[in-house]
């Protein structure tokens, strides 16, 4: 089955979801996203690339409200991060690469309480269907030690799913995952973006990015190198040395060769 | 080759540990905390060394009377035949030696045969028992008495011993399973053969030796002590002590040349022991894997403060009420923290707490009868309670961490949750504060029921008693919070202090850090407790003089309490904006 990417003519007439205004982060001296600027548009989904320490999770962690920003402001779904965190967070979700699980609480009760965070009024229908979707529906009383690591992701996902969110931030998401669960992940991606969803996916498997994304943004150093649709992208690269393809275009946008790689 | 790899390995990895040390003093922290926690280590340990006290140690409270002279070797003879039979008893699964991840990573699939690897791990744990060896000797040392070396050398002796024995027990014991001998098969024989030993030596007890003198009185401990010197001094005992006696022999040395004579036969059993073991060929791979992630996972969790998560919870604890999904999400954290203690009330917890209870009840009626104070059961169960009190209100905020002590490592999530950092903060510390309340209302409500009306002659009235419990249950819940807020304070404000990343620092600078982390913690406590101790006195004061001690009480109380709430409010707005600035990234992860 091939995955159409989501129509790109269609999301750049929506309302932008995720707005990113000079957002900088600083550890000391160090300087580890400098001064990043982007947008991302309802049913767009966005490839986060870079070499290791470029401050791609740091960048995530910021717009998920996880870590405070230095400099910068983050808009999700139209409200500013630092000046209204409840209601940007209730239109968000971030799913990083280490499934992050209460390890009293079982599945079913992993539901039940973000249900009540969000207040999700409908949980058990929607819990129950996305717990079939992910095939984990015969494991609603386990808790996660008793899960595998892909078992734990899924059910990582169904939390972060259950409130439908409108902005979704992918932090590696095909890390554990089977092959089967990789393709329903894929599918899965691609039907939030088309239902509306604006999906921001950070991965160093760059051919789940050309499957999914209709948009990238590389990052080195902390700083954007260049971002634009896929096509653009490639297009820009393969002017300048004929290469056609998401890998060539990382590697001469950051300057890096595959052999060195 | 490979010895020489390995010690390379435990070589430098110890020089590294060191080095990383001593660069971290750099920092405020724990420059503070290895200045506190080194004078704390000279004064409790060091002391004796002292300009005057050198080499004097003060002399023993419990000294014996010289025909019992060989009375604490023979005891210790004992309880280290004891403790090996239990090695026999006690373990249910297989042989496994606990590796870190990184041995377990590196050494397993590395060209190394499990006799290196047995040399390695022996190596190891020698290290350990030396440093041990060293640091109880001292410690028992502060408490005075014994020369320090010859002590420190013969507890090393007995520790290798006993340390070798679990390691070739555990190794005969899978060798038992592996010929098909079931965990309670064996157990079966072996707790028979003690038993049968026990009934030999209990009958030859009876015909041999005088009768037993029955309990002594207060003054008669050393009847009692002559007595068991007695049995096991004579008949056979001594001869099934003899090869303990021999381990321990070195320890209680009186000087050099006695330890020296004492070494030769105790270095004979630790070579015999290491003889076993090595010639034992057990697979230990397999389940040494597995016994590596769990005291990963264990020390993980409890360096992180955190002793309740070091034990894996095996099954799913009920919820304790309904979670509807409207309403205040902090209830959502409660209910999550309420199942995450309920992990932990097992039943083996029900039956140790009743135990105590009843041992605790027992004593104190004896002694209450005995005290003259009249009352009876009621009297013992008061104290009880007064003392179960006490300990709720010291112990309680300690113990029981279900807040953000337990939660802070997944502050991350927690900070993605569309809720105020006043709500999470709320949210946890209830959980600690309702367990702590209920438990206080069950004990005032005991103590209220089973009070006498008459103690120490003093007449105590149905109203005196439902006015002291009434100020209890409004009073106690608040000073619970307070009590609560003070270390999940600390854990915000300083959260590098409290361990909770994976790669924790140990030694001096931790244990000042944690001292100053107590005392600060204490003072803290004093001063939010002071306006509202200030309130009660006065509002009790005003109804003593009235004539109305008991409305007194209760509205001192209930002032007390409204003082308390306000601070608890304040506090919990305070450490919600603290929670919400809290960079996760610098602090936690």
């Amino acid at each position: 089955m091939d995955i159409a990417p989501p129509p790109i003519a269609q999301a750049a007439a929506a309302p932008p979801q995720i707005e990113v205004a000079g957002l900088t982060k600083l550890y000391g001296d160090f300087t580890a996203v400098n001064d990043l600027s982007f947008t991302v548009r309802a049913g767009e989904v966005i490839g986060l690339v870079g070499p290791n320490g470029a401050g791609k999770t740091t960048t995530l962690r910021c717009l998920a409200g996880i870590i405070p920003p230095t400099r910068g402001h983050v808009r999700i779904g139209g409200f500013d991060l630092a000046r209204q965190p409840i209601e940007a967070k209730r239109r968000l979700a971030f799913f990083s690469d280490e499934p992050r699980l209460f390890e009293y609480l079982t599945v079913s009760q992993h539901l039940t309480f973000v249900a009540r965070i969000y207040g999700v009024a409908d949980y058990r229908d929607i819990g129950r269907r996305l717990l079939e979707e992910l095939e984990i529906a015969d494991k609603a009383d386990k808790l996660p030690g008793e899960l595998s690591r892909g078992m734990k992701q899924k059910l990582a996902i169904a939390c972060g799913l259950l409130h439908s969110p409108q902005v979704i931030f992918f932090d590696e998401p095909l890390t554990g995952l089977d092959p089967i669960g990789i393709r329903r992940m894929k599918d899965s991606i691609l039907k939030r973006a088309r239902n509306g969803a604006a999906i921001l996916i950070s991965s160093h498997l760059l051919h789940l990015l050309e499957e999914v994304c209709s948009h990238v943004l590389i990052l080195k150093d902390g700083r954007k190198v260049i971002d634009g649709s896929l096509e653009d992208v490639r297009t820009r690269f393969s002017q300048q040395a004929g290469g056609g393809n998401l890998e060539d275009a990382f590697f001469r946008a950051t300057g890096e060769t595959k052999g060195e790689a | 080759m490979i010895a020489g790899a390995l010690f390379y390995c435990q070589y430098h990895s110890w020089l590294n540990r060191l080095a990383a040390r001593v660069r971290r003093l750099r920092q405020p922290k724990y420059l503070a905390g290895a200045v506190v926690g080194g004078l704390y280590v000279y004064f409790y340990l060091f002391h004796g060394f002292r300009p005057g006290h050198a080499g004097v140690a003060p002399p023993s409270k419990l000294a014996l009377p010289p025909e019992m002279h060989d009375l604490p070797q023979t005891l210790a003879a004992l309880v280290l035949m004891i403790l090996l039979l239990l090695a026999w008893i006690l373990p249910h699964s297989r042989a496994a030696l606990a590796f870190s991840e990184a041995e377990i990573a590196f050494l397993f699939p590395a060209p190394i045969s499990r006799r290196s690897l047995i040399h390695f791990k022996l190596l190891k744990s020698q290290t350990a028992i030396l440093f041990s060896a060293l640091i109880i000797t001292l410690i028992r040392r502060a408490w005075g008495g014994g020369p320090f070396l010859t002590r420190a050398l013969g507890f090393w002796v007995g520790m290798s011993v006993f340390n070798l024995h679990l390691l070739g027990s555990s190794f005969a014991l899978t060798m038992l399973m592996d010929r098909g001998i079931s965990t309670w098969k064996r157990r079966g024989i072996i707790l028979g053969a003690a038993a049968a030993a026990a009934g030999w030596l209990f009958l030859w007890t009876r015909h041999s030796l005088p009768p037993f003198p029955g309990l002594p009185d207060p003054g008669g401990f050393a009847v009692l002590l002559g007595y068991i010197g007695r049995v096991l001094d004579s008949g056979p005992l001594p001869f099934l002590l003899t090869p303990f006696r021999m381990v321990v022999a070195p320890y209680f040395a009186a000087d050099w040349r006695q330890f020296l004579i004492a070494l030769g036969p105790a270095l004979a059993i630790i070579l015999l022991h290491y003889a076993w073991v090595m010639r034992s060929n057990v697979a230990f791979e397999e389940a040494s894997v597995e016994l590596s992630r769990k005291l990963a996972e264990r020390m993980a969790a409890a360096r992180a403060g955190n002793w309740q998560a070091a034990r894996r919870p095996k099954k799913a604890a009920r919820q304790p009420f309904e979670l509807r999904p409207a309403g205040h999400p902090a209830m959502a954290v409660l209910w999550k923290n309420l199942i995450s203690a309920g992990q932990y009330v097992t039943g083996r917890i029900w039956f140790m707490l009743l135990w105590v209870v009843a041992v605790a009840g027992g004593i104190l009626h004896s002694a209450s009868s005995h005290g003259g104070v009249g009352g009876g059961v009621g009297v013992g169960v008061m104290f009880l309670v007064v003392m179960l009190l006490a300990m709720s209100l010291f112990s309680g905020p300690q113990m029981l961490r279900n807040d953000l002590r337990q939660d802070l490592r997944v502050a991350d999530v927690l900070k993605m949750f569309p809720m105020r950092g006043w709500q999470i903060v709320l949210g946890e510390v209830l959980t600690p504060a309702a367990i702590l309340a209920g438990a206080q209302w069950l004990l005032i409500l005991c103590g209220a029921m089973l009070c006498p009306g008459q103690l120490y002659h003093h007449a105590i009235t149905p109203q005196a008693r439902l006015s002291a419990a009434l100020a209890l249950a409004v009073l106690l819940p608040f000073i619970d919070l307070i009590a609560l807020l003070i270390p999940n304070a600390a854990v915000l404000f300083f959260p590098a202090w409290f361990q909770l990343g994976k790669d924790v620092p140990r030694g001096f600078e931790t244990m000042g850090q944690q001292l100053i982390l107590m005392f600060g913690q204490l003072l803290a406590l004093l001063l939010g407790l002071a306006p509202a101790g200030i309130a009660f006195t006065l509002v009790f004061m005003a109804g003593s003089l009235v004539h109305w001690p008991l409305a007194g009480l209760v509205l001192g109380a209930f002032a007390a309490a409204a003082i308390l709430a306000v601070e608890a409010g304040l506090g919990i707005h305070l450490l919600g904006g603290v929670f919400e600035r809290f960079d996760v990234s610098g602090e936690v992860l």
